[in-house]
């Protein structure tokens, strides 16, 4: 008996993460190969043609497992029914723009994006938010969609997490299926934490500590750390364009482990509501180690936090608390 | 016990298409979500850093059955131990430019493609043309690497195929899965006929029946659904300012995967393959037919009847493929 389908909302669909994202999700990737779906696809009007445009192409490679396309301008028939939400669509940062005209716009947009979801979504949507700045723009649209569970917002930091794998798996000439558990603290942003104290290795005896086997200690808390921090201008620099592929597959890992479920033994980063574990600040969205089970996640307790470790997760809880006040300030 | 990995090659992989096609083959879409893969990437040497920037993303993306990835602008290297060959990667036509000029760039990188293929690539290396002329680019593909057997060298006409699928389940207000068997026959290009005389479809809890008794419009498909579906992609480019990339790259995973997997039990697909004559097609030329496939070979499914009106299309698709071998064929003397 075929499943019901579930219906998946991408905003900015348009653009280019959502030209890498939507055949992803209508081939399984996200939700697995037997999960009928139908995808919600919003944009702005100006890009109307150009999302009509994809809607086509969706139909031209008669996908299997897509039972349907909506492609909209309105947010509110975007965000009908819709059990999943990636939101991709945001205000860029051009060039001249301050900080805090970006925070402004970006403000605006999930504030009544938030809005949209709480009235039209299912009940018990998961919510992952990509756009930049990813953690304040998830922790507005919690701020004005209070009757969305505030489990159920996110913000990617699987990206981030997913580099620090293939930087690890490129040191040691390892397979990077064969490395986990590296986690990335904090903010999605150049502040981001990636850490490796507690990442591990499987090699043909046993899984062995990343920090062991790397013997480099220098590198992994110097060049390795800034290396991943700054990938996404690496990439822009290379291809003159910002990181579709790479973010679109990381959105889809992200829901597939939240909905499906982690393996044994195994967690992920994501960006999610703090609780005030490992001292990180309350009341922001901020990325922790998690484990994901039965549609839930859980942050990973217990884990030792060394000195070196302890200040850069304060430095990028302190960027937060900053941003939200920024984000604040721009609402009044 | 993992199974070995497959080398695939994909040309042109710094641009559109090369960019939805990769993590559509790191993901296991092409071969199956148990087949390791090691991934070729050539471009030309003007597109280095861009090439260098996919691999870096394809290492961020930490695909579990990615196992390495060679980017480079060495025909030679990319080459090296393949055992699928897409080919992408070929000169667009540019505002001004004569057909004669195309075919002529053309023909040049499919003879040394070709060279370099049948010097490098792994025995048995199935090879998928996607780039236009398809066809042609095709034929001069299989014309200078005489060692590779010429059913192994293909043209995609599965994104035809598969916008006729979609158009018929638009049409229908019914699922594309459970639409099948149309036909693209001939040039994948605007005399492309797509033929819906054996196609058929399966409405929810009921039996499978032709295409044309349920659509109950042979006026329309007859006209306007030929030429929709000959004309899509220029509908696409009118929407996106940019040709279609997503479907493009989604239909060649298919065209391979059936290739290597085998069709459905009861269903055809459209592969543009070498022409041995059938259908009173004459051979030397590469012409979309149906096929299934079995055990990685392909079969042209025979005996279906064809009526006058899609005699003269097949007919002036294969026409127009004759006059393109002859222009290849000019420009290379």
């Amino acid at each position: 008996m075929a499943k019901e389908p579930v219906r998946v909302l991408v905003s900015g669909a348009a653009g280019q993460i959502g030209y890498a994202l939507v055949p992803m999700i209508a081939r399984g990737v996200m939700l697995g190969a037997d999960q009928p779906v139908i995808l919600h696809m919003l944009d702005i009007p100006p890009a109307a043609e150009a999302l009509n445009g994809v809607k086509m192409e969706l139909v031209d490679a008669a996908f299997p497992l897509l039972k349907g396309v909506v492609a909209t301008t309105d947010v509110v028939e975007a965000c009908t029914g819709v059990n999943i939400a990636v939101m991709v669509g945001g205000f860029p940062r051009k060039e001249g723009m301050e900080r805090k005209d970006v925070m402004s716009k970006n403000v605006s947009i999930y504030k009544s994006q938030a809005s949209a979801l709480e009235q039209h979504a299912a009940p018990n949507c998961k919510v992952l938010v990509v756009a930049n700045p990813a953690n304040t723009n998830a922790l507005i649209l919690k701020e004005f969609a209070p009757s969305i569970p505030a489990k159920n917002i996110t913000c990617l930091t699987r990206l981030d997490h997913n580099r620090a794998l293939g930087q690890i798996s490129e040191k040691l000439n390892v397979q990077v299926s064969d490395v986990k558990n590296v986690i990335i603290w904090g903010n999605h942003s150049s502040t981001q934490y990636p850490d490796v104290n507690h990442a591990t290795v499987k090699t043909p005896s046993a899984e062995k500590p990343v920090c062991e086997l790397v013997k480099d200690d220098a590198w992994l808390n110097g060049e390795f750390i800034t290396t991943v921090q700054q990938r996404g201008a690496a990439i822009i620099k290379a291809r003159k364009l910002s990181s579709a592929l790479s973010a679109a597959s990381a959105a889809c890992d992200h829901i597939r482990d939240w909905v499906l479920g982690t393996p044994e033994g195994t967690w992920v980063s994501m960006g999610v509501y703090s609780d005030g574990s490992y001292n990180a600040p309350a009341g922001v969205i901020y990325s922790f180690p998690v484990t994901c089970r039965n549609g839930e996640w859980t942050i990973v307790q217990g884990l030792v936090i060394d000195e070196f470790s302890r200040k850069k997760l304060d430095l990028t809880g302190a960027e937060l608390t900053k941003e939200k006040e920024l984000a604040y300030s721009c609402l009044s």
